[in-house]
């Protein structure tokens, strides 16, 4: 009788379909189980793309150097660590007008400071003896250093073009006194010279007037104690510039 | 949770085992269905180690046993299908093994369980009383009735 239970109990197997049926739904258990964790991965893995996403576009957007133009219209570009202008901020109307009517984000600087110099507003101002200056300023040395020899690349065939290398902290006290850099440091160079000057006296003057007006107070063709204003500054550009190498003569109330 | 490697060596090490004992306390094949499957869910969640091959073998032994009986009390039961349908594997069963597997299938349940564990797996009278938890003299007992049953059901001598 051993040996025949035995038997009998020996033909019976778990059948391929049963074996097969129920590792599927192991399967689906196993799977069910690990959805959440795998969710959870997926939510990580996607925060970590958002984070890294925006930590490359601020990366990309924040300007490391900063290049301040300055004719009449004042307008600064600021450059990210690649060399390509990532804002674009306008000191003034004509400034904002000039901005307007460019598109200068993503350029690469050179090419940003092509499009300016060759802008109507700028060209006619250079052909008629005005003074673009161009200031660099930033925490890097080395772009700036860059940047300051590829600006005089750019502009080398303007003889009214001048380019400054500018600091970080200069940048924010002229931001702080209403000015772009360029226009900021030709103020402090006029304030040398004659302390009564504010900033709100240059701020509508062109590079051309304030230098014409820094050179009249050098030449001591300015009389000390005047009133500060616009009119006085130019009547010494007038009179120092009237005969002047450039060969024009200007009033600013033109441009104003 | 235990990986897909093991529970598929589990599965084929020892579903004859669950799939048997199925058999002898299920009346069809979709109870067995699903037994079969809690055992070897309750196996892939079942994360502490083994201490033997044994070990792990009582073990789906046991947890196959209280599947079937906690399926018998619930008020859901299926209803009683002939042995054939049963087993699903008609065709490979000889008329004596039919014969057999139909007589120990009309024995009481306590006796079948160790009809089972003994005549086909081997455990002993007290390996069989720790196996399900219960006194080694009753499962003396159920293994004599049980042996005197089956020689009634059999026709004595011939089977003996």
């Amino acid at each position: 009788m051993d040996e025949q239970i035995r038997d009998a109990f020996g033909r019976l197997h778990a059948g391929a379909e049963l074996k097969e049926y129920t590792r599927a739904s192991l399967d689906r258990a196993r799977r069910g189980r690990r959805r959440p964790v795998a969710y959870l991965a997926a939510a990580a893995a996607c925060l970590v793309l958002l984070l890294v996403g925006l930590g490359g576009y601020r990366f990309y957007m924040t300007p490391t150097t900063v290049l301040s133009i300055d004719i009449n219209p004042s307008l600064e570009l600021g450059i990210n660590r690649f060399d390509k202008v990532v804002t674009v901020q306008a000191w003034n109307e004509d400034g904002q007008a000039l901005a307007d009517s460019l598109e200068l984000k993503f350029l690469d600087y050179q090419d940003a400071l092509e499009r300016l110099v060759a802008s109507q507003s700028i060209a006619d101002r250079l052909a008629a003896g005005e003074l673009l200056s161009i200031t660099v300023a930033g925490e890097d040395e080395i772009q700036c250093g860059r940047l300051l020899a590829g600006a005089e690349a750019c502009t080398a065939g303007q003889e009214n073009v001048q380019c400054h290398h500018g600091d970080e902290e200069e940048l924010e006290e002229a931001h702080h006194a209403g000015l772009s850099l360029g226009k900021y440091r030709a103020f402090l160079e006029l304030q040398a010279l004659d302390p009564t000057v504010t900033a709100e006296d240059v701020a509508g003057l062109t590079m051309r007037q304030i230098m014409d007006w820094i050179a009249a107070l050098e030449s001591g063709a300015a009389t000390a104690g005047e009133s500060p204003t616009g009119n006085r500054a130019g009547n010494a550009a007038g009179q120092g510039n009237s005969q002047g190498g450039h060969g024009h003569h200007h009033g600013w109330s033109e441009h104003e | 949770m235990r990986s897909e490697e093991e529970t598929n060596q589990a599965i084929e090490r020892y579903g004859d085992t669950v799939r048997r004992l199925c058999m002898i306390h299920l009346k069809n094949e979709a109870d067995t269905q699903d037994i079969f499957q809690t055992v070897f869910l309750k196996y892939l969640l079942h994360d502490k180690p083994f201490e033997s091959r044994e070990h792990e073998k009582a073990w789906f032994i046991r947890v196959t046993l209280n599947a079937c009986k906690d399926l018998l009390r619930s008020f859901f039961r299926r209803c009683t299908v002939p042995l054939e349908e049963l087993t699903g594997q008609a065709d490979q069963l000889t008329d004596q093994a039919r014969e057999v597997l139909r007589s120990v299938l009309e024995l009481p349940r306590k006796e079948r369980e160790v009809v089972y564990l003994h005549y086909y797996e081997g455990y002993t009278a007290p390996e069989i009383s720790q196996l399900l938890g219960k006194n080694v003299n009753t499962i003396y007992t159920n293994l004599a009735r049980a042996r005197a049953h089956l020689k009634q059901l059999l026709g004595g001598e011939d089977h003996g």
